[in-house]
């Protein structure tokens, strides 16, 4: 299904939706056509139509209301509680402090610097590792038959669709056993372990559409299968790399419930970790809790802007296959 | 279409051939094995563990003696995994079982619906792709502080949620919404759809940009209307992603675990009013009193309910 979806969004603009509308290349007239509205016409033209701005106002509506609890949480997290409790909504008497940031930062329990960092130092090793790994297994997978093949297939469907509940059992005595339970190495081998089945499934499907005919060119010249991975391979599945790569990362970042079950030591908590437990005893610490949490939303957020049609296409790619 | 296929073609000596068979060989393990072991260690390794371990007994982390399906009939019997006085009675907590499959009976057909809404009315805006992004932000937000913001949404003092109430003189209304045991679950159900809508309207965003702008224009000059246009066009071409998007959904909400702990701890709110199968796997697992007995079997039976799914998806293509 993502050949089909790839074929049809990159070809087909020139096959079909032109339609013959556009004229001929000898048909182009010399000059081009002098405007024969004036400036009022051409402005009403611009002007929508009432059903078209109520499905503006609409839509817009829609997508600030969906954004209002984000907003919410950033006002908390720049003012102090007394006014949060008041509303965050009321704008009058606004006092802007990044006391709550700072206190979220060296955070007695878990100080969020150091849980920013853990959650850093975990995920790089991660996206990498998987990125690498999952390259390398997609490629016979792409072009090879080999023994259990189908079956292998199989298995992977199988660990995309499970929770990751069912692995942690395994995975807490596995690490028991070899000594790396509550340890960055332990956390990011079960994220690699995880995330490579969807990884190596998706690279397998970007691998079909790259055509064969380059590598048996290369062949022919003598090139060795791991020449042709490392020169042809990796750099024309570049964008699904960054694709792979955006996505992992977002995840392995955001995870709540792998660093939950395997670190235990409060100086190794990763920054999800942390927040829950900044909400305190009885009264909530909105304040502390909204700048911890801006702050670790910050990192896939900014990221996602930067990278956004990666990750969109990435998404699309990866569950419609 | 095999490597041999290629080479045959200019190298057809055939002991030749068994020796690239075998350079096939080692290039396939050499490319394979790394992942594929660490494949086989963390992710296959222990659910392949987790369906053993379900028909023996535990003592603590070590496993005891095989005991059938001991641990599979004492996990239906628990009330906290299904409690059926409460389900005739409709009065929560149902079970982690039934709250569960009430979120996915909610959750999905709301968020796809509202999912597809979204993407036909953003389709022809300008500045569509700041619209969707501004929906589709939840979604790349850490599930955990998507808890924490529900929590801070339907607080009775900071919440917004109340202040809407207050405004539109519905006090009565007010409360603490994700501790009120009745109502907690709907009030957090809510708040996973506001995060998937995000990625259903993606999906069928980018089917309908796949749609042949010009099918549309001639429906519209034969004298379609909207309403025409859309079942007879638009449905037949994006229903396809719409088994993906339900799909995805319910693997989704059988997995759904953050914003349940954030909102209600690891007891899953107030007497386990909203508990999920993943909450009662993190709770029998990992605190005492330790049953890995029961953890196992939740946890397969969350893989029970999606694998089939998933193998739909598989057989699709």
């Amino acid at each position: 299904m993502t050949r089909d979806t790839r074929t049809s969004t990159e070809t087909a603009p020139e096959q079909r939706t032109d339609a013959g509308r556009y004229l001929p290349a000898d048909a182009i007239p010399e000059t081009a056509p002098s405007r024969e509205t004036e400036w009022r016409t051409r402005l009403t033209e611009a002007v929508p139509t009432l059903p078209r701005l109520l499905k503006y106002v609409l839509a817009i509506g829609v997508a600030l209301l969906w954004i209002v609890p984000f907003l919410g949480l950033f006002m908390a997290s720049v003012r102090p509680l007394s006014e949060i409790l008041q509303g965050w909504w009321n704008v009058e008497r606004m006092t802007f402090t990044l006391e709550n940031y700072r206190q979220a930062w060296s955070y007695s329990t878990a100080p969020m610097g150091r849980a920013l960092l853990n959650t850093f130092v975990v995920t790089v090793p991660s996206v990498l590792v998987v990125l690498l790994l999952g390259a390398m297994a997609a490629y016979p997978f792409a072009r090879f038959e080999f023994p259990l093949k189908t079956a292998l297939f199989f298995l992977i469907l199988l660990v995309m669709a499970a929770p990751p509940e069912l692995v942690a059992m395994g995975n807490y005595n596995t690490l028991r056993n070899i000594g790396l339970f509550d340890s960055y190495m332990g956390l990011v081998l079960v994220h690699v372990g995880w995330g490579l089945g969807w990884v190596v499934l998706f690279l397998r499907n970007y691998l079909l559409g790259i055509p064969e005919e380059l590598e048996e060119a290369a062949r022919i010249d003598g090139a060795s299968r791991y020449q042709i991975f490392r020169t042809i391979i990796l750099p024309l599945s570049a964008p699904a790399l960054v694709s792979v790569a955006v996505i992992q990362f977002t995840w392995v970042w955001n995870a709540f419930f792998f660093p939950l079950v395997f670190m235990r030591s409060p100086d190794l908590y990763l920054a999800p970790q942390v927040l829950p437990l900044m909400r305190g005893r009885l009264q909530v610490q909105w304040g502390l809790v909204a700048a911890g949490s801006v702050m670790t939303l910050a990192v896939p957020v900014i990221l996602f802007m930067l990278l956004e049609r990666y990750y969109k296409r990435g998404m699309v790619a990866a569950v419609t296959d | 279409m095999s490597l041999r296929d290629h080479i045959g073609d200019y190298r057809p000596a055939p002991e030749e051939a068994r020796g690239i068979d075998r350079e096939k060989a080692v290039v396939l393990a050499m490319f394979l094995v790394p992942g594929l072991t660490l494949f086989a260690i963390f992710s296959v390794g222990p659910i392949a563990y987790s369906a053993v371990g379900s028909v023996f007994s535990w003592e603590g982390f070590t496993i005891g003696q095989f005991t059938g399906l001991d641990n599979w009939i004492r996990t239906f019997r628990d009330p906290l995994f299904i409690n059926w006085t409460n389900i005739t009675e409709m009065q929560f907590p149902m079970g982690a079982l039934a709250q569960n499959l009430l979120w996915v009976v909610i959750h999905v057909p709301v968020s796809t619906l509202l999912g597809l809404g979204l993407a036909l009315l953003f389709a022809d805006l300008t500045g569509r792709r700041i619209l969707r992004s501004m929906v589709f932000l939840g979604f790349t937000v850490p599930t955990i502080v998507i808890g924490l913001v529900l929590l801070f949404v339907y607080d009775p003092q900071a919440g917004v949620f109340n202040a809407v109430l207050r405004a539109v003189g519905a006090e009565g209304l007010v409360r603490n919404w994700t501790q009120a045991p009745q109502l907690a679950i709907f009030a957090l159900i809510a708040g996973g759809i506001w995060v998937q809508t995000g990625f259903s309207m993606l999906l069928y965003s980018s089917a309908l940009s796949a749609i042949d702008p010009s099918l549309i224009e001639s429906a519209k000059v034969d004298g379609a209307g909207p309403y025409r246009r859309f079942r007879d066009i638009i449905w037949p071409l994006v229903r396809p992603v719409t088994a993906v998007v339900v799909i995805m959904g319910i693997i989704w909400v059988m997995r759904v675990f953050d914003i349940v702990y954030a909102a209600g701890g690891s007891a899953g709110g107030p007497g386990h009013v909203y508990s999920v199968l993943g909450i009662e796997v993190y709770r029998a697992a990992f605190e005492a009193p330790i049953d890995y007995g029961k953890a196992m079997v939740v946890a397969l039976v969350q893989l029970l309910i999606v694998a089939p799914l998933a193998l739909y998806i598989a057989r699709m293509n």
